[in-house]
């Protein structure tokens, strides 16, 4: 019943490439849930919404829905099964941090039931944000940022990210297709919960199923709010957050900013249909993810309990085990190669990509200039990769080291085979650590000078008063001496 | 980071760069004669040795470094600069010079500030003046093989060699007249009103070029720059036809395409960003036509070339475009920590 405006795109992207997008692979089949694995392991740490603590101890028996982490956000993570927890050790996870973490390791049982939240019908922005942080909702298309944490006030426009650009992702498209009712209700209750007058939906052109599914929801949903969705040419990288607020809104945010100090709240459509389920009572258990590649024999989207270990997932989507084929978490773009395939399904795995290993020799770069052609935030990675190379991070981060969004364009077009993005990646790594030990400097210095002034202070009152008891003492030497000469004398 | 398989690569760069000097060669060949092919011979020859000789000195992969066809490239655009009737000597100097001062002194591939092959061109253009401007062959009377084969084993050839026309105007202008020497045999029998022959060598690099433009192999920055910065520089000066060389006989004779297509879009010496790049062909274009007016030497391109290579990290610095989101473009250098 709402209202809607659709257009296309007035904007373009700035560089940027056309890649192969390999997205149909994926869609030959319905998107299929998985029957619940024997084990699911759950990070306390990398989860989203920062290091976390266990709720449970070893041994305790958890339904699903129940509270088992509990992060310094204040964001809990509950059990996505419900079973026993066996045991919480260390174990190799899915993150591009490559860092181990304990992980709660439960024993799912069958016979377990599921807890729910008590329903909200109408919510306000405190309540929106307590259920938020209850039923752990956070970002599932990049960071896995708390999402309350975004709910600012002031906030005028609410901008759905469906354009999905990465190659051979369709998670979103597929949320988007089969879910657009609840994408849509969970945009237009948060929106009214926050005050927001706008909710601009951002897709690619090469979506029409999502775009007629949204469509159909937004005329069916009641909402005060005007709705716009924007058709934007399929482009990678134009599913960035900074890039599609250009497309769709028309604004540049620079990298010093977030999207939300200009009033633009940015949510992947996965993020809202999760809201909007919670809302109803349902704590975010299980989440859609793309399992593709030409090395997968049925490639296909599946709804997945979080926690679950990607062996079972490649298993079900008919993979053999150990091939010669690398998988990469995320898309071929910006995705990380996954070193273990017994780490498990985190809120943020988008995607599994099995695909034959690609080792190319790396040639010197000849300064052809086609990474600063498709850069598509106008950086000319050929100087920064010089500068880096030749240790020069002053000069690297002058030239806007840290305004690369790590898009990797710039590594598809380069003759050389240079992994450009993984060289600036590492740059922004280590600009972050030169800040960090700058700052640890600089307090310990502001230590050292706070000491030196105190003892400076104590040694010249010590000084003061040694020299007042001396000449004290002096005067009553002089006074007995001359006594003693009246005396004498 | 994963990668997706680069749809160039460095060697597919150099090899359609290598395809698109075809055309030029078939055409030079034509109109000079075999000479152009025993140049072309015996530079791709030294070019690999020196090559390989470098990459053993440092140490190098010799098969893998060799298969980027760079050296070969080098190799090729000297022999086409050279006079068609140089003796042999005079190419494995100037090639090796390219590879072993030019390039491998600085690092090898992608380090080297100067071109190679402009660097190399100079030090032979200034060490063998005579050799490099006299023996230019005659296009209205191209030699045989015989005559070819010896003016590559070191005989002079006589008759059948010259100057060129950009020469032909520098020496004559002092006494003659445009008029008078547009009756010069060399200028008296052309096929399309231009200078005997070469046109079509012109023509053929200028079909080289525009074919790599297609395949996006280089931009049209650098190559329209020098053409237009050439051209519009002598066009200004082109009020007094008896002061200066025609406007038409700077772009046609010489190595004007030619260099604008292949020596002035060399990347690794040039300017990086597109605009960089535009600039630093009109400074090529307007750097030719002074030294070829004012200039000791008749032609200039090589020498306007390796100026413009000191300038291009300015070039670079002065032209980086605005980054996304922020007000201006980057100014100055930074720190160096």
């Amino acid at each position: 019943m709402a209202e809607y405006r659709l257009r296309q795109s007035h904007t373009a992207l700035v560089g940027g490439i056309h890649p192969e997008t390999h997205k149909a692979i994926s869609l030959s089949r319905p998107c299929q849930s998985i029957p619940t694995p024997e084990h699911l392991l759950f990070p306390l740490h990398f989860s989203g919404g920062g290091a976390g603590e266990a709720l449970v101890a070893v041994g305790d028996h958890v339904d699903q829905g129940t509270p088992i982490i509990r992060t310094e956000s204040g964001l809990v993570h509950v059990a996505s099964r419900s079973g026993w927890v066996v045991s919480c050790d260390p174990q190799p996870l899915a993150h591009p941090r490559h860092e181990p973490s304990p992980c709660i390791h439960i024993q799912t049982d069958p016979e377990g039931q599921a807890i729910t939240l008590p329903p909200l019908q109408m919510a306000d922005a405190e309540t929106i944000r307590a259920r938020a942080m209850e039923a752990g909702i956070v970002g599932m298309g990049g960071a896995g940022f708390p999402s309350h944490q975004k709910w600012a006030a002031g906030l005028t426009t609410l901008l759905i990210n469906g354009a999905e650009c990465e190659p051979y992702l369709t998670a979103d498209d597929t949320i988007m297709r089969d879910q657009a009712d609840a994408v849509i209700q969970g945009a237009a209750t948060l929106a009214t919960a926050l005050g927001i007058a706008q909710i601009v939906i951002g897709i690619e052109d090469n979506k029409p199923e999502a775009l007629e599914a949204l469509q159909q929801a937004i005329s069916e949903v009641e909402a005060r709010q005007s709705f716009e969705i924007i058709v934007v040419p399929t482009k990678y990288p134009s599913g960035g957050e900074r890039q599609l607020i250009w497309l769709t809104l028309e604004l540049e945010i620079s990298s010093r900013q977030h999207p939300i100090d200009q009033g633009i709240l940015v949510h992947n459509p996965g993020t809202l249909a999760a809201l909007h389920f919670s809302l109803q009572g349902q704590p975010i258990t299980d989440r859609i993810i793309t399992v593709t590649g030409e090395g997968v024999p049925r490639p296909q989207n599946f709804r997945v309990p979080i926690g679950t270990p990607i062996r079972e997932l490649l298993i079900h989507a008919g993979l053999v085990q150990s091939t010669p084929y690398q998988v990469t978490v995320g898309g071929p773009m910006m995705g990380f190669e996954l070193h273990s395939v017994d780490a498990p399904v985190i809120k943020t795995t988008n995607c599994i990509l099995v695909r034959e290993a690609v080792r190319q020799q790396i040639e010197p770069c000849i300064r052809c200039g086609a990474c600063a052609e498709v850069c598509p935030v106008q950086l000319q990675p050929q100087r920064l990769y010089q500068m880096l190379s030749q240790d020069a991070l002053g000069a690297a981060d002058h030239e806007g080291l840290s305004d690369c969004i790590a898009c990797a364009a710039c590594n598809v077009v380069c003759p050389s085979n240079i992994p450009l993005a993984s060289w600036f990646q590492h740059g922004r790594h280590q600009l972050r650590e030169v800040a960090k030990q700058a700052t640890i400097a600089n307090q310990a210095r502001q230590r050292f000078q706070a000491r030196e002034a105190r003892l400076t202070r104590v040694a010249a009152d010590q000084e003061r008063r040694r020299h007042e008891r001396r000449s004290k003492s002096g005067d009553l030497l002089a006074k007995a001496r001359q006594l003693r000469e009246e005396h004498n004398g | 980071m994963i990668r997706l398989p680069s749809n160039q690569s460095t060697q597919g760069v150099m090899a359609q760069v290598l395809m698109a000097l075809i055309p030029g060669i078939l055409a030079a060949t034509w109109v000079y004669g075999p000479g152009v092919l025993l140049n072309l011979a015996m530079a791709s020859v030294t070019a690999w040795g020196a090559e390989s000789l470098c990459l053993w000195l440092r140490r190098r992969p010799i098969r893998v470094r060799l298969s980027d066809h760079s050296a070969l490239l080098t190799g090729w655009l000297l022999a086409l600069s050279l006079p068609p009737a140089s003796p042999w000597w005079l190419i494995v100097v100037t090639v090796a010079t390219a590879i072993l001062l030019g390039k491998h002194l600085y690092g090898g591939l992608g380090q080297n500030p100067l071109n190679p092959a402009m660097l190399a061109y100079c030090l032979v253009l200034i060490s063998a003046p005579v050799a490099m401007t006299t023996l230019w062959v005659d296009p209205l009377n191209p030699p045989g093989v015989t005559e070819a084969f010896m003016a590559f084993l070191g005989e002079r050839p006589d008759a059948a060699t010259g100057a060129t026309v950009l020469s032909l105007y520098r020496n004559e202008f002092a006494a003659l007249t445009a008029v008078e020497i547009g009756t010069h045999p060399l200028l008296a029998n052309s096929t399309l009103g231009l200078i005997a022959g070469v046109e079509w060598v012109m023509l053929a690099y200028l079909a080289g070029g525009l074919w790599l433009l297609s395949r996006r192999v280089m931009t049209w920055h650098a190559p329209v720059g020098c053409l237009a910065g050439l051209g519009v520089t002598a066009a200004f000066f082109a009020f007094d036809p008896d002061a200066g060389t025609p406007v038409w006989v700077h772009m046609t004779a010489g190595a004007t395409v030619f260099a604008a297509f292949f020596i002035v879009t060399d990347p690794v010496s040039g300017a990086t960003s597109p605009r960089g790049r535009l600039w630093f062909g009109i400074g090529v274009g307007v750097l030719t036509y002074l030294i070829r007016t004012y200039g000791q030497y008749p032609d200039a391109i090589a020498f306007a070339v390796l100026l413009m290579n000191f300038a291009a990290p300015m070039i670079d610095h002065y032209t980086r475009p605005r980054i996304v989101g922020r007000p201006a473009s980057v100014k100055g250098s930074g720190g160096t920590s």
